[in-house]
């Protein structure tokens, strides 16, 4: 039996439309206009029991929606969908059973209770064996450091405290399948680098499967072995990392701070600039304090040093930076791969 | 069941030690209700200083009903204050996505989230006027209509909830169900007096529409030996039916919940 499976998952949202202002706003009142959003569209996908999946895409992309009704939160408008076997809004009470949630821009420990009450209330409300949860409420106080921290209430906890703590209630009832919706948000890296840990333990120990939505190219690089991408609710990609490493992974952007002198003339400069085979000019833009051009290279074909050591030759350049790709260039990438030639050609952003 | 009733005691042990910490809250917010309940009662007083009956029901008649009303109304207050609140704190934050994955009924977890300590104010006053009253009409305190009372204030009780329950669930599609709840929740205030002196339109109103007339006047009347006939027993069959219509709405908005953004 698959972990988790959706079949044609759908879900459409009304919204009610309001133009702005006042006059929008009574308008609104008297003949609102509705509109149709398509938040995920016909999403098929089958997860398999111990698979950690990262589940990425930019911001609306439909992510949290595809979590929410695997999570029976939400109703599909049509599609279906199981975890372990059962419909999650239809059989609610027993899919909440085996299913742990972290939603990581909210909380679902009581903000004004010690994190062991909230964790006694959760005992509770799941129906865990005393001598069981006395037992789990130990290792994870191990694992997750939460020993010195059971007495103290939610809202005096730093981000990083409450995302251990999250983590801790998500998994007190030893659930099957764990959805962790941004669990590394906000958080520095060496919070981040824990928790990532801490769930990648869990996993090898318990088999639990893992659906882990993120921002952050960091948690799936070090978690995942299979990336799912969703771009504007539908399914875009669907496969090993490693592809997407390989073929997406090679691009790099360069960032030049250019000298003030440059900038009545950035345009030109940007348009006219001789770079490496491999690299081109993405983005120009003026400033006060300077101007900023964005160099994008294929790592394959040739070298930071030699795209930063041609362009200082043609402009001077008072600052630079590199960056590694980010998920919103990764599905630019493949929505590109039909749309650009990639071979040098500039382009605007 | 016996889980459901251990579970109330957890969340309500959890809540107690909460209000605990914010002591001078818990103290104004159980005095204040207090305090409001008594300026009610000048607005009865006064009227009776005017006329010595009205409609041939007497002061203490009056304060009767009211106590009876007051009662209700404190239960509702003190375990199903939430139902306000469910829009703003729970619906617009997402976070009654919360109680959608965990594995007990969303409403109960909604109600037990948070005793609400203000309704103790209004149960001592209600408590004290129908005490005070009741003696002072001679009403005997038999088992029977000792329990009688205790069924006329559970009746009243569902009722309020109930009510609150059909407009609260409008959150699911209009977030905001503060305003639609207190329209109705206001009419509450026709019940302090006794459903005779209104217009026939508003007794049938308080009677099968909005029918809080079954926690105040017809109990009270039965109390009082006054005929009411099978009215006196009506209200607890009305107020059951109106819960379960409304458990039913409430299960039809939580299929169109759509959570928020994120």
């Amino acid at each position: 039996m698959h972990a988790i499976q959706t079949e044609n998952l759908t879900k459409i949202f009304t919204v009610n439309q309001k133009d702005p202002g006042l006059r929008g706003a009574v308008k609104a009142l008297f003949r609102p206009s509705r509109k149709q959003v398509l938040a995920v569209d016909r999403v098929s996908l089958s997860v398999e029991p111990g698979e950690i999946v990262g589940y990425i895409g930019v911001n609306g992309a439909g992510k949290s929606t595809t979590i929410k009704m695997l999570t029976g939160v939400l109703m599909p408008t049509s599609g279906s969908v199981r975890v372990l076997g059962r419909d999650p809004h239809r059989q609610r009470v027993a899919n909440a059973r085996e299913i742990g949630v972290v939603f990581g821009q909210r909380t679902q420990l009581w903000w004004d209770l010690a994190l062991i009450e909230s964790l006694n209330l959760i005992a509770g409300i799941y129906d865990i064996p005393p001598k069981r949860y006395r037992e789990l409420l130990e290792r994870f106080s191990e694992m997750l450091e939460l020993k010195e921290l059971l007495k103290t209430p939610i809202r005096n906890m730093s981000l990083g405290q409450k995302m251990r703590s999250e983590l801790a209630a998500a998994l007190i009832h030893e659930p099957k399948v764990l959805f962790l919706d941004e669990p590394t948000i906000g958080l520095d890296l060496i919070v981040k680098e824990r928790i990532r840990q801490f769930i990648r333990e869990h996993n090898q120990q318990y088999g639990t499967t893992v659906i882990l939505t993120t921002h952050d190219l960091g948690d799936i690089e070090e978690l995942c072995q299979r990336v799912m991408i969703i771009d504007k609710g539908g399914m875009i990609y669907d496969g090993p990392l490693a592809t997407i490493r390989q073929r997406f992974g090679r691009e790099r952007t360069l960032t030049f701070e250019v000298h003030p002198r440059h900038l009545g003339d950035l345009r030109q400069h940007a348009e006219r600039m001789q770079l490496p085979q491999g690299a081109r000019v993405e983005a120009q833009n003026g400033g006060s304090s300077g101007g900023r051009l964005v160099v994008r290279f294929d790592r394959t074909l040739t070298s930071a040093s030699q795209v930063a050591a041609s362009l200082m030759g043609q402009v001077e350049v008072v600052d630079f930076s590199l960056s590694e790709p980010d998920l919103a260039s990764i599905v630019r990438q493949i929505y590109g791969g039909a749309l650009e030639n990639g071979n040098g050609k500039e382009g605007k952003v | 069941m016996l889980r459901y009733a251990r579970l109330y005691w957890l969340f309500l042990i959890q809540r107690l030690k909460i209000l605990m910490e914010y002591r001078l809250n818990f103290f104004i917010g159980a005095f204040s209700f207090l305090a409001m309940q008594s300026v009610g009662l000048v607005g009865v007083w006064a009227i009776m200083r005017q006329v010595p009956s009205l409609n041939g029901w007497s002061f203490n008649e009056l304060l009767f009903i009211y106590g009876l009303i007051t009662l209700a109304k404190s239960m509702n207050h003190m375990f199903a204050d939430n139902l306000w609140t469910l829009g703003q704190s729970y619906i617009r934050t997402g976070g009654f996505d919360r109680f959608m994955v965990r594995p007990i009924n969303p409403l109960f977890h909604l109600l037990a989230d948070r005793f609400c300590h203000d309704g103790i104010g209004e149960l001592v006053v209600g408590g004290v006027l129908v005490g005070y009253t009741s003696r002072a009409l001679g009403i005997p305190w038999t088992l029977a209509n000792f329990l009688y009372l205790l069924l006329a204030v559970l009746t009243g009780s569902v009722i309020f909830v109930a009510l609150n329950l059909f407009t609260a669930t409008s959150a699911f599609w209009i977030v905001e169900s503060v305003p639609v709840t207190l329209v109705v929740f206001n009419t509450h205030e026709f019940a302090y007096y006794p459903l005779t002196m209104y217009h026939r339109f508003i007794q049938v109103a308080m009677t099968w529409l909005i029918p809080y007339g079954f926690a105040s006047f017809y109990p009270a009347s039965y109390l009082l030996g006054r005929e009411v006939g099978v009215m006196a027993w009506v209200g607890t069959l009305v107020a059951g039916v109106l819960l379960l219509l409304a458990y039913q709405v409430w299960k039809f908005g939580l299929q169109h919940y759509s959570s928020t953004g994120s």
